[in-house]
């Protein structure tokens, strides 16, 4: 099995022209992709600008992709680029900015979230968002609560985490599935609802 | 949607599905609305679990990335993907003169192995074919056998047309393609081709008469 064969099933399918298969890539790697240039800027903002930007050069430069590295480290590279020309061409010193902003985090996230995501609805609903998922993990068996947080906060890999848990690859792969959707069922619950709760705030 | 189909999906997204699976999934997925929302919740909940910011569910990036690639032109199959840089073909020449030379050298060593007498295990069946050749066969294939007595039991197998070759169109064909072999292979072989032709022959017409007295399976030079 290929380390990375859902993502090069992807890769080749964008440059192939099929422009849908990119938007799965974005749909997954987006909050990796904010958190990771959010160690360039601070400002979720410029982080989201920063990362939607990475993503746009990363399709245009998907023709020269052949798959030698995982897809992921490829964009990493490209975001980190990015993020760095951005505070270049900005005159902003990163390390300046940790020193402004280390006190006041909350706070400033508050003052620079400019996004469709950080509107006070849209706050309210990422709020609910994370208390839901976090229950929902809460009140997984403990067998699928481990593998889901071993896999989604560890990064370990089906294998090493049947290897962990003691049991077979294919159990690994059923409890996380499950514990997938246990939580997914609860979410569609709050999307729904949060979203008629947006339009009221609105 | 049924279960195993989300099981999949599930599995894709931590890159663990096969890949001969992932390439029907990854067709749904990119058409799919209700599979790609899914998988959208999916990214959700791994960033919820790592505390990660930007988190919605209506995939607000993702709209945007593709708003704005909407008027970018669809990548195609025929796009260079290497870079853009032109490679290096300058192992082109080098490899094609090796391989001409290594044919060279195969043919001329073949040729070689067929064409001098007494060269290796080969003489054996080329002498025994000597009895079955027309009268009319090349000087150069009968003085081959000029040692040897008709005697000699016949193997088998005696089928050797492509031992017909007439000297000269050998000497033409080594030299139309020896333009790669060794110098001294070359010369070797357009050594015995000369040997055998008619008239410089050390080996006299009369040697392919068998010699009185010998007989069974014996090899003599006539004397």
């Amino acid at each position: 099995m290929s380390a990375d064969a859902s993502d090069l099933s992807l890769v080749r399918r964008v440059q192939r022209g099929d422009k849908g298969a990119f938007d799965a890539l974005v749909l997954k790697y987006q909050h990796k992709l904010v958190k990771l240039v959010m160690r360039y800027v601070r400002n979720p903002a410029e982080a989201e600008d920063i990362a939607q930007e990475a993503f746009i050069k990363a399709y245009r430069a998907l023709p020269q992709f052949r798959g030698d590295s995982a897809f992921y480290t490829w964009l990493y590279r490209i975001a980190i680029n990015t993020a760095k020309n951005a505070v270049v061409s900005r005159d902003r010193s990163p390390v300046e900015y940790d020193l402004d902003r280390s006190n006041t985090d909350e706070s400033y996230d508050m003052q620079g979230r400019m996004k469709d995501s950080e509107t006070p609805e849209g706050l309210v609903l990422t709020d609910e968002i994370r208390s839901t998922v976090n229950a929902a993990i809460d009140s997984l068996p403990d067998d699928l609560r481990t593998a889901i947080v071993l896999r989604e906060l560890e990064g370990l890999s089906y294998e090493e985490i049947a290897a962990a848990m003691a049991c077979p690859v294919g159990t690994v792969r059923s409890r996380i599935f499950r514990a997938r959707e246990a939580i997914d069922r609860r979410l569609r619950e709050v999307f729904e609802g949060g979203l008629g709760r947006a339009e009221e705030l609105g | 949607m049924n279960e195993e189909l989300d099981s999949q999906l599930s599995a894709m997204f931590d890159n663990e599905l096969p890949a001969a699976e992932c390439e029907l999934l990854a067709r749904r997925l990119s058409r799919d609305g209700d599979l790609k929302s899914r998988w959208g919740r999916y990214a959700v909940i791994g960033a919820v679990i790592r505390a990660e910011r930007g988190i919605t569910l209506d995939g607000t990036m993702a709209g945007r990335v593709s708003a704005a690639l909407t008027s970018e032109p669809a990548l195609s199959a025929d796009m260079p993907r290497s870079g853009g840089r032109v490679p290096s073909r300058w192992w082109q020449p080098v490899a094609g003169a090796g391989l001409a030379a290594g044919v060279a050298a195969v043919s001329i060593f073949w040729l070689r192995s067929q064409a001098v007498p007494g060269h290796s295990a080969e003489a054996v069946p080329m002498v025994a074919a000597l009895s079955t050749l027309p009268a009319a066969a090349p000087r150069a294939l009968r003085s081959v056998g000029a040692t040897v007595s008709d005697s000699f039991v016949v193997p088998p197998v005696q089928q050797q047309p492509t031992l017909v070759v007439p000297a000269t169109e050998l000497a033409d064909y080594v030299v139309a393609h020896s333009a790669f072999s060794w110098p001294v292979s070359r010369g070797n072989l357009l050594s015995a081709l000369m040997v055998s032709e008619p008239g410089t022959s050390s080996t006299p017409a009369e040697s392919e008469k068998p010699a009185p007295g010998v007989q069974g399976n014996a090899i003599q030079n006539p004397k």
